[in-house]
């Protein structure tokens, strides 16, 4: 049987429909329509902003803050305006003008049983003996090496030396320019440093410090964490010590109070044993404002993560993912085109919750107590608290990228909801339950990370720091933290595209 | 889309799901200018076809060419080849027209084509409702919309006809044939062959993934008609040893009623006339294309006592 019937017929030719170019941006504009025309879809994008907001303000109403100690005067601040620690002693003498420094640390070892990492004793040049004036030194430290430090907040590496032998020190002051060496034997000197300090302007204090930080211990159980602060006090021993440029006699200052008290100082035939407690750093910030008043992302994520499976799941639910590939054959760019969109819509309304959140939750902050002295005053447009809330939007949308590829590869809108949720709440929780060690591991290899993006407090690398997942302390920083969640949402997102172009649809 | 004249070629196509094997080795050539029927039993692999044509699963061997091209070679598909595969894929929850929107977005077709097809297949006044709301008929009108939007001259629908009222398949008829009469090509499957029988100008009848019959409609009907006699008498078992004994094929088809082949028409008259067997009705028997149809596949059936529901290649994937 052949076909005899075939008519004498023209093949249709289409007239009232000009041809299409298949650019992205019509893939664009084709997802963005399905997105805004499923009135669910819009109110999950509601309900997210509403959680976040919401959830965001309940944690801000529900803080308190408890000062130990009673009134406690406010932290002194250094040059820069920040809170600081400045607390040590040192011999000092009058230095009206240009001079120099140089001593021998003949012995340096800590007196309590735990010696501190940051340590410290050598040489320092400050403008008076008042707490959070202006100073530039030359240190030796149990475990950091040779430092040279000015003003609180500015370190540089001397190179690794070991506090168990002899080291000398130098520092010279030409005007307000401090250069600090060091030297293994005192012949040979290695600079270190010059810097620049603008507060050491006429007479200054120079002369030798020991200074001894509080080391932080933990104890740390399921769900709950105390910190026990243990005051330390070191002692170092200088000799051969020269000053140049200096007037007037010895003197014997406590800056500030030592907190392990008993410091002390004593000359004998040139040769200087002092012993110090306390600190010359910047202060560790306890709760973060910023990341406080951004909380309802936690669960905001939740509704974000939902919207961004059912984008694509809800297609091959119902099988309409065939007229999308129809419509598309090149189906990679459809789905990048579905990532660019969902990332792009989920990012503004999540910019309006993160906004919102930080706007409505800072008041009530600070009449729960979080205010000036003990907390520093924080608004939106402080560069980390911007980057935090702009941030968190980005956090947001990258999980809504990352659950549009899950759910491209799991095809099944429950499976990958669950994944989404085990992804980023179970760790959530966990990280405050399992051992330190584990827990800092897995907000630094999971997802997760993206929530570091909500720090706002400066990382100093000179200062001992108990990072502590229940505060939202992420090792890692915010940059890396968001960069490795960025990583995660590129890889699954790549990985659909190349499940979905080898798969039958 | 200059290259485009219409025709859709199946070469060769295998296609394997698993143990099962889907396509054997399957090849027609679908013109323009009229409807063609593609009919075969659940499972026989009509869906998988469309599919593979669709460029939405790939084949193990073989290809399949819309107008000289591979489906993934056409940038602008919704111009070249319109399709509807299954009339409930359409998210509940959108506007029947929002559903059109997107499609024509995709290609950038203006809108004012979207409200034309809506008006074409007589969706306009439900346009603005969601799709979860309509009827099966409504979303077949929604699917058939969807594959006029870019106006190609190559139309596949599946199953177009399933599930839908007397008024439905009427309409659905007459618009298949119009749309054929504009020198498109028309591929419409079905699993009854009843559904097609005024409808569709020629055949390509499948089974277990292979060509079984690939012919006119009229063709097929003389081939199933020929040599057989209808037959009414009172006297059906004489009547029936009579007609056996002189060679012939004999089968009771009602109480009353039999079919005859081998002799024709006149050899059966005098056969009974000579025995003396009363007979009050004789003619040439004209097989319904249903018929023929059985006649053609009950060797093909996959599964011969399935229910006639969609029991379709889904199953096994």
């Amino acid at each position: 049987m052949t076909a005899t019937q075939t008519p004498p017929v023209t093949p249709y030719r289409s007239s009232a429909v000009p041809a299409g170019r298949d650019g992205f941006a019509q893939l664009l504009r084709a997802e963005w329509t399905k997105l805004r025309t499923v009135r669910r879809w819009n109110l999950t994008l509601l309900g997210a902003v509403l959680v976040t907001v919401l959830i965001s303000l309940f944690t801000a109403s529900s803080s308190s803050v408890q000062l130990g100690g009673g009134d406690r005067p406010p932290a002194p601040t250094g040059p820069g305006g920040e809170q600081i620690l400045d607390s040590f002693r040192y011999v000092h003498r009058n230095l009206p003008a240009d001079g120099t420094v140089t001593v021998r640390i003949a012995d340096f070892r800590t007196d309590t049983s735990v010696t501190p990492e940051w340590a410290k004793a050598g040489v320092l040049v400050k403008k008076s003996d008042a707490q959070g004036a202006s100073y530039a030194a030359m240190m030796l430290t149990p475990e950091h090496g040779v430092r040279m430090q000015h003003d609180f907040v500015h370190d540089t590496s001397g190179g690794a030396a070991s506090a168990d032998e002899p080291r000398w020190l130098r520092l010279t002051r030409d005007g307000t320019n401090l250069t600090g060496y060091q030297s293994a034997d005192g012949k040979e000197w290695t600079k270190v440093a010059t810097a620049q300090v603008p507060g050491l302007t006429g007479t200054v204090q120079v002369g030798m410090f020991v200074a001894s930080p509080t080391v932080t211990e933990l104890d740390r159980q399921f769900g709950a964490a105390s910190i026990g602060d243990r005051p330390t006090r070191s002692t170092a021993t200088f000799d051969q010590v020269t000053v140049t440029g200096a007037q007037g006699g010895w003197q014997h200052t406590d800056i500030g109070e030592p907190p392990a008290g008993e410091s002390g100082s004593s000359e004998s035939g040139g040769t200087f044993t002092v012993t110090g407690s306390g600190d010359i750093a910047p202060a560790t910030q306890h709760g973060d404002l910023a990341m406080m008043s951004l909380s309802g992302t936690q669960l905001g994520l939740v509704l974000i993560g939902a919207l961004g499976v059912l984008f694509i799941t809800a297609e091959y639910r119902r099988g309409m993912i065939r007229t999308t590939f129809a419509a598309s054959p090149r189906r990679g760019r459809v789905l990048l085109a579905k990532a660019v969109v969902v990332g792009a819509v989920t990012f503004v309304a999540a910019l309006v919750a993160t906004v919102a959140s930080f706007l409505i939750a800072q008041p009530i902050l600070r009449s729960n107590g979080h205010k000036p002295p003990q907390f520093p005053e924080v608004s939106l447009t402080d560069g980390p608290v911007l980057r935090a809330v702009v941030g968190s939007a980005v956090l947001l949308a990258l999980i809504a990228v990352l659950a549009l590829g899950l759910g491209a590869l799991l095809r099944h809108t429950a499976a990958a909801i669950t994944t989404v949720v085990v992804l980023f709440v179970a760790p959530l929780i966990l990280v405050t339950a399992l051992p330190i060690g584990f827990a800092q591991f897995l907000q630094q290899v999971t997802p997760l990370a993206g929530f570091a993006i909500q720090e706002t407090a400066t990382r100093y690398d000179h200062v001992a720091r108990m990072c502590l997942p229940e505060e939202g302390c992420y090792p890692q920083g915010p940059w890396l933290g968001i960069a490795t969640l960025f990583l995660y949402a590129v890889a699954v997102l790549a990985l659909a595209i190349w499940r979905v172009r080898r798969r039958d649809a | 889309m200059d290259s485009n004249d219409g025709t859709v070629q199946v070469r060769g196509l295998h296609k394997r799901f698993g143990p099962v094997t889907a396509l054997d080795g399957l090849s027609f050539t679908v013109t323009p200018g009229q409807v063609t029927g593609f009919v075969g039993p659940n499972g026989a692999g009509k869906s998988t076809t469309m599919r593979i044509m669709l460029g939405l699963d790939g084949a193990d061997d073989g290809e399949a060419l819309i107008g000289g091209r591979r489906y993934h070679a056409l940038r602008t598909p919704l111009h070249e080849v319109g399709a509807m595969l299954d009339a409930a894929a359409v998210h509940p929850s959108r506007r029947g027209r929002d559903h059109l929107l997107w499609l024509a977005h995709s290609h950038r077709i203006p809108v004012r084509r979207v409200d034309e097809v809506l008006e074409l297949v007589g969706l306009a006044s439900a346009a603005r409702r969601r799709a979860g709301g309509y009827s099966l008929g409504m979303r077949q009108r929604l699917g058939i919309a969807g594959a006029l939007l870019g106006d190609p001259p190559v139309l596949l629908f599946d199953e177009p006809v399933n599930g839908l009222d007397p008024e439905g398949i009427r309409w659905i008829r007459g618009f298949l044939r119009s749309l054929a009469r504009e020198g498109r090509t028309v591929l419409v499957s079905s699993h009854l062959m009843s559904e097609l029988e005024d409808s569709a100008d020629h055949l390509v009848v499948i089974g277990r993934g292979r060509v079984i019959a690939d012919t006119s409609v009229r063709e097929l009907l003389a081939a199933a008609s020929a040599d057989r006699v209808a037959l009414r008498t009172s006297a059906r078992t004489e009547a029936m040893t009579v007609l056996a004994t002189a060679g012939a094929t004999v089968a009771a088809t009602g109480r009353d009623t039999l079919t005859v082949s081998g002799p024709d028409a006149e050899k059966v008259v005098q056969l009974l006339s000579g025995a003396g067997v009363p007979f009050s009705e004789i003619s040439a028997h004209r097989a319904s294309l249903e018929e023929a149809y059985m006649e053609l596949t009950g060797d093909a059936l996959e599964f011969a006592a399935a229910p006639l529901d969609e029991a379709d290649e889904e199953g096994v994937r």
